[in-house]
């Protein structure tokens, strides 16, 4: 260590830099520092950052919400918004021996650059079209500002968007509500090259997605940036997502890189503390649930970064040193391309061991379910009509019936968990709903301890349960935490409804006080400060425990987690889900938990010995015990979610998912016989006509599938001939063309 | 068997209050969020703050000023007086020696009543009838929607002038509503069908699912939602009270018996020939002067007025709140991505 690290931070001197400098950068970042100036001091929300990117490399940047790096992505463009300044410098090479400054570059420049050059793609692409004018308008718009050649440009927006297996005809002249957001969000990726820029810089550009089609467009990527030469900058807060797809990946912790490598490299001899920590916070269904933690503590506020190393606080590491002094980048192992910023990088694989090697012993854990259910729920269907703006080709249909929940029974017990998994569109949301009484079913029954709850809603026969009862025993705990809050009241009046309108008995400050544990109790503390707050102010994870806390205060038998942790940064959802299963023993709370994340949803049901339940096209295909569905799934579908959940493996490229078709077939009119037919590998001509099922008879914790291939010899399936879906574009195909395939037959 | 015979012990739940806040604190805290954090909010914005300075003014104007300025009486000055020149007759006289200004003065407590009477008439009219029906739906809704699409093909101001011809209406606060009796439809339909979007929202769904009775919910987690929209519906009704008022005496319809901009108008207009000499030009322009730079005011008011319910602006005038520093990240980046794709 040299002498001068003690003199501060910012005259820390970081020696080691190899890895971060290329030998052919395509992106030099030097020194780059963004500050804002706030009333409580001056915010710094990139901190003297120094990163090349190398030429056709596939840069993968990772970190938490709040760590800075949509700023690296801003800052790259030269894009801060405006009371934000960038310091520092940025060089972009168009060709090894050219250097164009990126900060000196005139509006006009820095436009060009900006599109022609270096395009960007953001989360949520329906915010970025716009909704009054065709996709075709968006791409001659693009063109045409830019001066390009406008036949040339159209021929090329077409073959990215077949690239993408898209039809180029019908996306054109679809308006954006018209595509799926999987389908808006490849369109949106073809925009942004259509000027053949040299690198694309993606922020989160999958967050909103399902894994399934998450997992999809990386395999696209990957395609399109050998086709192309791209060099792609991928941001993400998902480490797994971009694992397989990056060659290198940098981590970023408190507005600057905390290291920096290949991606097998970091992936399997993590060396930075916090990059270890992180991926034993990240679900995934290969990790034992024991080993799976949240990291200690918060990430540091950009006004108030801790002295020193600024990971210091959470880490089991540190020691005075640390605390004094900024570490520099070291190189690990002597290899010159993995760098991490920290003084004990070498103690570090043994203070926080990662399980890398498969043999564990997975420990039983059991369940304290009751042996009658709360909620119960048989034969239920659920039918919507059809509204005017469904699929792309429906608009002209009149009114469908769209089948969301057909013929599903399912019973929770008390203390249970159970898990619905599935694609979005597959119906669970809508299940979720029936079973909390939340949606009326069209057809079946919905029981809560033996009474029909629409029954006692409407005041039919005897009720021996009143409505209001039961009413308050079922609650719900939204996706959307920014949604789920009212954004006009204060954290304390958000809560304090319930107990107003049901417990009259108490005073103004018994609620207050109530509210203040409750909040104390999650780890809101102090609790007058956050039940002042408005829900902006909170962080996404403190809005989440919010809802989960009002939720809670009904004193509810069941809750329906609906996507609860789906929108929270992954290093966040181990926390939250310990917060949620914790609870569940203080107050005796069964959860109905829905994701479309089968890590997730293994890590939730897994801790409480629930189940998991998986739905296709609004069926049940398969049901029971999480772990044993998570070790050996048996339907295809299933087999075909568990492909989609990323795990933290690197050399198994992004391949082709084990599915012909990954739009899923639209409601309306659901394939006949086996729904998954029309998408399953396995499929043979007796699952276009008949239909498997769940087996009746078994008993709510065995392991049952609805598929012809766990039927015995003797079934038909074994002898018919298999389904040959011919091109291999279908596998991207709109959904309502499998649907047409379907009907063709 | 529910829920409610369950008794965790040891459980945050069970919590009751140890200590007592007075009943002076809880006053002062309520005092400061209904008025003091709205009055900062109002004034730190220059718009806001002239709209509401100018309504201050017709407000003293209409309460104080009529004690302080004797009402003008026919020939207390020389007739025609420009204005400017006699500081007992600031803004002039008329032909009949009727000093101006204690006419504009005294025509403004007729019509700040008239302007409360009508904003309010369409704004609550049109608040229970658009959210009631939005979140109700169904046969209430149809209902509802079929009454104010009737009102609504009727012609607004012919209505208002037959009624104003067979009623013969005097009491300001009645005008006012008569000018408004059919306005508050349209605002109704528009309120519904933002209604019709928050009702899904998942903070709504959760009241309801806590099985919070609809008037609460639409109380406290619909309308302050809508409450920009509505407060800037109500000073636009305020504007057309005053306009359509002024416009109606103007022409005769409505009967002379108070003060009134629009009488003063009319009288300048048909016995002084306003228009033709330019010796009593004042008298027509003094009016015009009172309603353009109250209905600016309004106009400015409402303008700043959407901050007020706006709970970032909020929270940043308050005192007692923490300071959040994720938030700050989020919106940064949310502007670097609209500004780019912009
Ligand atoms: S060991 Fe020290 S330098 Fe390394 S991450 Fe922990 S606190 Fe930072
Ligand atoms: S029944 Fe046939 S189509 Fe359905 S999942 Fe099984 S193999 Fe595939």
């Amino acid at each position: 260590m040299s002498d001068n690290s003690f003199t501060g931070r910012s005259e820390a001197t970081k020696a080691d830099v190899s890895a971060i400098q290329v030998d052919d950068p395509i992106l030099e970042m030097r020194d780059a520092s963004v500050t804002f100036d706030m009333d409580r001091g001056e915010s710094r929300v990139l901190d003297q950052v120094n990163l090349d990117v190398q030429r056709n490399e596939i840069l993968g940047v990772v970190g938490e919400s709040g760590s800075g790096k949509s700023m690296f992505a801003s800052a790259l463009l030269d894009a801060v918004v405006d009371p934000g300044t960038l310091s520092g410098d940025i060089t972009y090479h168009p060709d090894p021996d050219r250097s164009v400054d990126v900060l000196d570059l005139s509006p006009e420049q820095l436009r060009e650059l900006r599109w022609e050059e270096i395009s960007m793609v953001f989360q949520g692409a329906q915010s970025s079209f716009n909704p009054t004018t065709t996709i075709r308008d968006h791409f001659e718009e693009t063109i045409e500002a830019h001066n390009y050649d406008m036949a040339q440009g159209m021929a090329h927006a077409r073959e990215l968007l077949e690239d993408l297996y898209l039809e180029p005809d019908r996306v054109l002249d679809a308006y954006p509500h018209e595509l799926s957001g999987g389908m808006q969000q490849r369109a949106l990726i073809a925009l942004s090259l259509v000027l053949e820029p040299n690198v694309l810089v993606m922020d989160e550009p999958t967050a909103a997605l399902d894994l399934l089609m998450q997992r999809s467009i990386l395999s696209l990527l990957n395609d399109l940036q050998e086709k192309y030469d791209l060099t792609v900058v991928f941001i993400t807060h998902d480490l797994p997502l971009v694992a397989g797809l990056a060659d290198r990946l940098a981590v970023m912790y408190a507005f600057e890189f905390a290291e920096v490598g290949p991606a097998d490299e970091i992936i399997r001899n993590p060396t930075h503390p916090y990059t270890r920590s992180l991926l034993k916070a990240v679900p995934n269904l290969d990790t034992p649930l024991q080993e799976m933690q949240p990291i200690e503590g918060m990430a540091p506020d950009p006004v108030d970064v801790p002295e020193g190393c600024s990971y210091h606080p959470r880490c089991p590491l540190a020691d005075d040193v640390c605390r004094a002094s900024n570490p520099a980048y070291h190189a690990v192992d002597d290899s010159d391309d993995h760098v991490a910023a920290c003084f004990h990088w070498e103690q570090a694989s043994d203070v926080l061991s990662l399980t890398t090697d498969g043999e564990t012993e997975h420990a039983e854990i059991v369940g304290k379910q009751s042996a009658d259910p709360v909620v119960s729920l048989t034969d239920v269907d659920v039918h919507f009509e059809q509204e005017a703006d469904g699929g792309l080709l429906s608009i002209f249909d009149d009114p469908d019936l769209v089948h969301a929940v057909d013929d599903v029974s399912l019973d929770v017990y008390e203390n249970d968990v159970v898990a619905l998994v599935g694609e979005s569109g597959c119906g669970k949301t809508t299940l979720g709903k029936t079973s909390i009484a939340a949606q009326r079913p069209t057809g079946g029954s919905v029981t809560y301890r033996e009474q029909d709850v629409w029954d006692a809603k409407d005041g039919v026969g005897d009720v021996e349960t009143p409505f209001e009862a039961i009413r308050r025993s079922l609650q719900m705990v939204h996706q959307d935490p920014g949604g789920s809050l009212n954004p006009n009241r204060k954290v304390q009046a958000s809560l304090e409804a319930p107990l107003k309108h049901w417990n009259t008995g108490m005073d103004a400050e018994d609620r207050k006080e109530r509210v203040f544990s409750m909040l104390e109790y999650v780890g809101m503390s102090p609790p007058e400060d956050y039940a002042g707050r408005y829900p902006h102010q909170l962080s996404g994870g403190e809005q989440q425990r919010v809802a989960l806390i009002r939720a809670l205060l009904m004193n509810p038998d069941l809750i329906l987690a609906d996507e609860a942790v789906s929108a929270l940064d992954v290093s966040l959802r181990v926390e939250v889900m310990d917060l949620m299963l914790e609870l569940q023993d203080v107050f005796d709370t069964s959860y109905l938990f829905i994701s479309h994340n089968l890590s997730n949803a293994r890590y939730f049901a897994g801790n409480a010995g629930g189940r998991i339940g998986v739905m296709y096209l609004g069926e049940i295909v398969e049901i029971g015990p999480a772990e044993e569905i998570i070790a050996n799934p048996k339907h295809p579908y299933t087999k075909v979610l568990k492909w989609s959940t990323a795990d933290l493996e690197v050399d198994q490229d992004v391949e082709e998912p084990p599915i012909s078709s990954i739009d899923i077939p639209d409601p309306v009119d659901p394939p006949s016989g086996c729904r998954f037919h029309t998408r399953c590998p396995e499929a043979r001509e007796a699952c276009a006509r008949q239909q498997p099922s769940l087996d009746e008879h078994a008993s709510d914790d065995e392991h049952r599938v609805a598929c012809f291939r766990e039927y015995d010899q003797s079934h038909e399936y074994w002898e018919s001939e298999p389904i040959d879906d011919g091109e291999s574009t279908d596998l991207f195909a709109d959904g309502s063309d499998a649907a047409e395939i379907e009907s063709d037959d | 068997m529910t829920a409610d015979d369950r008794t965790p012990d040891d459980v945050p739940f069970e919590t009751v209050s140890s200590s007592e806040v007075t009943r002076g604190e809880r006053i002062r805290a309520t005092i400061d969020e209904w008025i003091l954090v709205p009055a900062r909010i109002l004034w730190s914005d220059w718009r806001a703050r002239v709209g509401t300075l100018i309504m201050l003014l017709y407000v003293l104007m209409g309460t104080v000023g009529v004690w302080l300025v004797d009402a003008p009486q026919i020939g207390e000055g020389e007739r025609l007086i420009p204005p400017f020149t006699d500081p007992s007759y600031p803004l002039g006289t008329d032909s009949m020696g009727n000093d101006l200004f204690a006419q504009v003065v005294h025509a403004t407590p007729p019509m700040l009543e008239m302007i409360v009477a009508g904003a309010l008439f369409t704004t609550v009219m049109a608040t229970i009838v658009g959210t009631f029906s939005g979140y109700k739906g169904g046969r209430t809704d149809k209902l509802l929607m079929m009454f104010t699409d009737i009102l609504l093909t009727i012609p607004g101001l012919p209505l208002v002038i037959v009624i104003a011809v067979i009623l013969e209406p005097r009491e300001p606060w009645v005008i006012g509503i008569i000018l408004t009796l059919n306005a508050w439809a349209g605002l109704a339909r528009a309120i519904r069908s933002q209604v019709l979007t928050m009702r899904e929202e998942s903070f709504v769904e959760a009241s309801r699912l806590m099985g919070l009775p609809t008037r609460t919910i639409l109380v406290k987690d619909i309308v302050p939602g809508l409450m920009p929209y509505i407060l800037v519906n109500f000073v636009n009704s305020a504007r057309t009270v005053v306009f359509t008022s002024v416009g109606l005496y103007f022409l005769g319809i409505l009967p002379f018996t108070n003060h009134n901009w629009g009488v003063m108008m009319n009288l300048a207009y048909t016995t002084g020939g306003a228009l033709y000499t330019l010796r009593a030009a004042h008298w027509l322009l003094v009016p015009m002067a009172a309603i353009v730079l109250l209905s600016f005011g309004f106009i400015l008011f409402a303008q700043g007025t959407d901050r007020l319910f706006n709970p970032r602006v909020r929270a940043r005038h308050e005192n007692n709140a923490g300071a959040n520093s994720s938030d700050d990240a989020d919106e940064n980046s949310g502007k670097v991505s609209t500004h780019i794709q912009g």
